[in-house]
């Protein structure tokens, strides 16, 4: 970069107003090494138990990462990212456990296929907006979640069995064991949330960001809006994908649920607590969603009516949900 | 070679007919207006212009290539921009980010997915040559929704800027300014370079007489004059049915 157009601290401050986050990139940073190390040292200070709300909470929050690049980045509400979340589970089960391929030739290829799936259905799909984009993609969630209950060769709603989890006998260690397949999770759901923070902070996240805020001044400023948004939603659909890897490899088995429409509005949820269009809202959200809803459904059965005035407490107090909250200054809360 | 040529178009909405077999030819370097009554087409015209709606007949050609209909974008890259009536700007990020990604569109960057959009220094510099150019050099690193109404005019302009076109269209740039905001408007935008072609559809005739050479006179999406300012103020149609006395 040239030294006339080298940017100031101030400036680059300015480019992080861009995002609601912290007041600046120390802060940010800060927030965000904390974050790691205590993720880090936590095998070391809980129970199993503990460690296994953990495990899930960050496969959630992958998941939910890749709805909030469609949703809070780009503006696209969707009902049906659970079908990535499926097709994920359901293409390591076919490469691995139907096909014997290894995992690591079955989870490219999974993460390939899922795109290519993803750009023709976003293609479809992003010709709508709003409650009409909504509808469809719950409508083609649907559609493959019947088609999974169906198929006989996914043994139908039973599902598949007999996910591997990696390899890592080159390690000396196996990822049977719980907390070394939780490190597994935290490598693989830190290289997502990388990838996620590079995507938005890149030109091509930028103009997403621009989609979400005035679609049409973006095609008048000579973007083809159409391929941005095929892009975001194959994108999209890649980093659920990888979520459903990993919840198959959790629970070395995938069945038609994984692609519910229940689950992609979990998803959607999660994005709402922890704060959308900020890159470490879903982990946030996935976690709170993760760890209230475990605690209320041990205190009783009817969890999910307390669970509903949980979520509507945080969307009346937290504007911007939990992140969106603490990073607005004080004086400019609602 | 006119920078912008329209013929026989036609607009109609059902049975209502916007625009009725209009001819215009803009040649290149020209500050054209076109001025008339509420309803009288103006902003239809533009958003045919610009791809944003299909003529019910007519061509029209940017640099002699015909407009391709539904795609503003391609509209845009063909060399047309355009300022919108109400404020189209992304209204939650900075100045500077408005005009970094209006630059950014006409830049191989705009493509990049795995490197910071800060990374690009070219895109950057044109970003804030637009800004010093429209005078939003010390706004850079404030939201848009900070911004007073004239500044977000300003940017209005200068995000059409970035796209270095050949013909510019502003739908009434100065509308709800006040007097000084507007003053400082038709200085900038007649200090723009002189080989830009403008386009420029405004109900304040003091801007209109103050930026364009031409004039024309719609009423009923039908050619009503053109001409020179003074050829206009003289003409008793547009008098009667546009101008009243003051301007005459």
């Amino acid at each position: 970069m040239s030294a006339d157009v080298a940017l100031s601290s101030e400036q680059r401050i300015g480019v992080l107003k861009r995002l609601p986050l912290p007041a600046s990139r120390r802060a940010y940073a800060a927030l965000f090494a904390l974050f790691a190390v205590s993720l880090c040292a936590l095998p070391s200070f809980v129970s199993g138990y503990v460690m296994t709300l953990a495990v899930e909470a960050m496969i959630a929050g992958v998941f939910a990462s890749g709805i909030n690049l469609l949703t809070g980045y780009t503006g696209l509400v969707s009902l049906g990212q659970a079908m990535f979340l499926g097709f994920g589970g359901y293409g390591i089960a076919i490469g691995t456990a139907l096909l014997g391929w290894p995992l690591w030739i079955s989870a490219p290829v999974t993460l390939v296929v899922v795109a290519a799936i993803a750009a023709p259905i976003g293609a479809i799909c992003t010709r709508t907006r709003g409650v009409e984009f909504l509808l469809i993609t719950l409508a083609f969630s649907q559609m493959f979640y019947g088609a999974a209950i169906k198929l006989r060769w996914t043994n139908g709603s039973d599902g598949m069995t007999g996910i591997p989890r990696p390899d890592l006998s080159l390690l000396g260690v196996s990822a049977d064991n719980p907390t070394v397949f939780y490190y597994y999770v935290l490598a693989v759901a830190v290289l997502s949330l990388l990838m996620l923070w590079r995507i938005v902070t890149s030109p091509f996240g930028s103009v997403l960001v621009g989609i979400r805020e005035n679609e049409r001044r973006m095609m008048s400023m000579g973007y083809s809006v159409a391929n941005y948004k095929i892009g975001s939603f194959a994108l999209a659909a890649v980093i659920c994908a990888v979520a459903g890897i990993l919840q198959s490899q959790y629970t070395y088995f995938v069945n038609p649920d994984a692609m519910s429409w229940q689950m992609s509005g979990e998803g959607v949820l999660m994005v709402i607590i922890g704060g959308a269009n900020v890159v470490l809202g879903p982990f946030v959200g996935a976690t709170v969603f993760v760890v209230v809803k475990q605690a209320l459904s041990m205190i009783t059965e009817e969890y999910n009516l307390f669970f509903g005035i949980f979520f509507m407490l945080v969307v009346a107090l937290f504007r911007g949900g939990v992140l969106g909250f603490i990073s607005t200054p004080i004086g400019k809360r609602q | 070679m006119s920078a912008l040529e329209i013929r026989n178009l036609r607009k109609a909405f059902g049975g209502l007919q916007v625009i009725s077999d209009l001819d215009l030819k803009v040649p290149p370097g020209q500050r054209h207006a076109v001025i008339g009554p509420n309803g009288a087409g103006k902003t239809t015209l533009f958003n045919i212009i610009t791809g944003w709606q299909p003529p019910t007949s007519g061509e029209i050609l940017i640099q002699g290539v015909p407009v391709q209909q539904g795609r503003p974008d391609l509209v845009t890259r063909g060399g047309l921009s355009r300022s919108f009536q109400k404020n189209m700007l992304l209204e939650s990020v900075t100045v500077l980010e408005n005009l970094r990604v209006a630059c950014q569109a006409f830049d191989a960057s705009r493509h990049s997915v795995f490197r910071s959009s800060w990374s690009f220094s070219d895109v950057i510099r044109k970003a804030r040559r637009a800004a010093e150019q429209m005078h939003l050099d010390t706004v850079l690193d404030r939201k848009v929704n900070e911004l007073s109404y004239g500044q977000k005019r300003q940017l209005e302009v200068a995000i059409a800027l970035c796209a270095e076109p050949k013909i510019l269209l502003m739908d009434e740039p100065a509308a709800g300014t006040s007097p000084d905001e507007r003053n400082s408007l038709i200085e900038l935008i007649n200090g723009l370079s002189p080989e830009l072609t403008i386009l420029l559809v405004e109900h304040d005739m003091d801007v209109v007489f103050a930026i364009c050479d031409i004039i024309t006179v719609l009423s009923y999406g039908r050619v009503l004059a053109t001409g020179t300012k003074d050829q206009i103020q003289s003409n008793p149609q547009v008098i009667e049915a546009y101008l009243g006395r003051r301007h005459a």
